[in-house]
């Protein structure tokens, strides 16, 4: 595991991994053994229904709800999903670049015969695939959980949903290895990137019901990473290109700074 | 004699601040090069320049026949490079940061383990529970375990008790014998003249001067303090030979020699002598009298 930057990067984050897939699979089976409860509750869906729009906006949409999707939708892609993958990737994104700097260990290892873009993408690397393990652990959770609580569950809608995640864990992961990396300063990696996932999330849930504040959905990466309702509805190609794009652009920005700027000792 | 670093009008600001200013530079293969200067003279600033690990404002760097900014990969991997304060991953024992870096850099764990073993070094230990002094021997042991035709040393030694020093001493000449070139960075012209054939003098952030060692350790100079058993006339001792600065109060003699004691030695012989004391010129007298010059207030931290 001390072959190159990618696989060190990775063994330095194997408890975090799997502590955070003990979570995702948890998060899974506890949600889908506890659906059934939710479908056979009568009246529930009219109680939704009744909820004032702010509290729909949150919980999720009251015609869908009472369904596994919908439901799932609702408790796992909606808020606990989101916030778990972003959390465990802005973590690793600022600790990559930013906080090896600041723990003064990038110095050294930028000593050795290694490139910066090629520590940066390495990087970059690890985060992904630490990432991809979480998100493969949810499903596991989410198809063997409807297994035993046994409901048919859309594992197509389910896997196009996880992809949609794991994308948008992989933009606020690299964004703030980006900022990182751009500018040695973890705590503004850090802050900046749960900023963006925290106002994104405002706009689309509270916010959305502020018919002033409407056009400001588009500027937020829960509406490129949800507000399809993909477990439901499947990928929106474009809003998923464009989480990719910009992913892209904060990565490639970070490579041309990081590669021109000095780093402290 | 090829040249495996050159610099051309080098300068680095920090903003406003100053790193080093206009450095031309240059050490042949095979030399042991001092960079002899006080803490914030510009040696840390001169190195991280040469390993790419900042750029340049203005001028250039050429190790190895490569340039500084455009070749960096090429020239690391060629160049053995120990910091000051050797700081790296705490949670990794010294066995598989130096496994780490040797993967890195593409060879083998035979000369590391050697080396470890030469410096007593306990690799099993983590790097975090380490005392400074042996986690600088792990840097040592990284510096050189590649072999590099050159090594780049900033303050080798500062963390090492005097036994190391001279066991690092004995591999610097061995590797300088080997016909490796080393750039070593100092504030301590003690060290400085044991290991180096050459010498740059750096003073806020200006190279200003460059001395074979022979020429440097005549012109230093040495405070001598002699005590008499009965009063002695300054007479006696003016005019002598690479002597200065007598001042004679009743029986004690303080001067200045630059060079050879000598003569010095030869008129104090002529009275009954008590007590001699010499002591070892400090950095910012070696300036004085290098220089001559009357700027006396500045770097004083030459500790």
């Amino acid at each position: 595991m001390l072959r190159n930057v990618y696989l060190k990067t990775l063994r330095d984050s194997r408890k975090s991994v799997l502590f955070y897939s003990i979570g995702t699979v948890a998060l899974g089976l506890y949600v889908t053994l506890f659906y059934p409860t939710i479908r056979d509750a009568t009246g529930f869906t009219d109680f939704l229904e009744d909820l004032p729009e702010v509290f729909q906006a949150l919980i999720g949409d009251a015609e869908t709800y009472t369904t596994a999707e919908g439901f799932l939708n609702a408790e796992v892609f909606s808020f606990m999903g989101p916030l778990i993958v972003s959390v465990f990737a802005i973590v690793a994104g600022t600790a990559a670049i930013a906080g090896e700097e600041e723990s003064h260990t990038l110095d050294q290892l930028l000593a050795n015969p290694i490139s910066r873009t090629s520590v940066l993408l390495q990087k970059a690397g690890a985060l992904l695939t630490g990432l991809l393990v979480l998100s493969v652990a949810l499903g596991i959770g989410l198809v063997a959980g409807s297994k035993f609580a046994g409901f048919d569950l859309s594992i197509t809608g389910t896997a196009q949903a996880i992809v949609s995640l794991y994308v948008f864990g992989a933009t606020m992961g690299l964004l703030a290895l980006s900022i990182g990396a751009a500018t040695g300063r973890k705590g503004l990696a850090g802050g900046v990137s749960a900023g963006v996932g925290i106002v994104g999330f405002l706009l689309d849930t509270f916010l959305s019901v502020v018919e002033a504040l409407e056009p400001a959905r588009f500027i937020s990466v829960f509406y490129y990473f949800n507000s399809n309702d993909v477990i439901l509805n499947g990928i929106n190609a474009a809003h998923l290109l464009a989480l990719i794009g910009i992913t892209g652009v904060a990565v490639a920005a970070a490579v041309w700074q990081f590669g021109r700027r000095d780093v402290s000792v | 004699m090829t040249e495996l670093i050159i610099t051309t009008g080098l300068t680095k600001f920090y903003g406003e601040h100053r790193g080093v200013i206009d450095i031309d530079l240059g050490v042949g293969e095979g030399q042991v090069f001092g960079l002899l200067g006080p803490n914030g003279a510009g040696k840390t600033t001169c190195i991280r320049l040469f390993l790419d690990l900042i750029h340049p404002t203005s001028g250039s760097a050429t190790l190895l026949g490569l340039d500084s900014r455009a070749d960096s990969v090429r020239i690391r991997q060629a160049v053995g490079y120990l910091p000051g304060d050797f700081i790296t991953y705490e949670k990794l024992t010294a066995r598989d940061l130096l496994e780490y870096f040797v993967n890195l850099r593409g060879h083998g764990m035979a000369r590391a383990e050697s080396l470890a073993e030469r410096f007593d070094l306990d690799l099993t230990r983590k790097i975090g529970e380490l005392s400074r002094g042996n986690r600088q021997k792990v840097g040592l042991v990284q510096a050189f375990m590649s072999d590099p035709r050159l090594l780049v040393l900033d303050e080798p030694t500062s963390a090492l008790d005097p036994l190391l020093q001279q066991e690092f001493h004995r591999l610097v000449l061995e590797e300088a014998a080997a016909g490796k070139t080393l750039f070593i960075s100092s504030h301590m012209l003690s060290e400085v003249e044991i290991i180096c054939d050459r010498v740059g003098i750096i003073r806020e952030g200006s190279l200003v001067a460059i001395e074979e060692i022979a020429t440097l350790r005549e012109r230093a100079l040495t405070r001598v303090e002699i005590e008499f058993a009965d009063s002695v006339s300054v007479d006696d001792f003016r005019g002598l030979d690479g002597v200065r600065d007598v001042v004679v109060s009743d029986r004690r003699l303080t001067c200045s020699v630059t060079g050879t004691v000598d003569s010095l030695i030869k008129a104090t012989a002529r009275h009954t002598v008590v007590k001699i004391e010499s002591a070892q010129p400090g950095l910012e007298e070696v300036f004085l009298a290098y220089y001559n010059d009357d700027s006396e207030k500045e770097d004083s931290g030459a500790a």
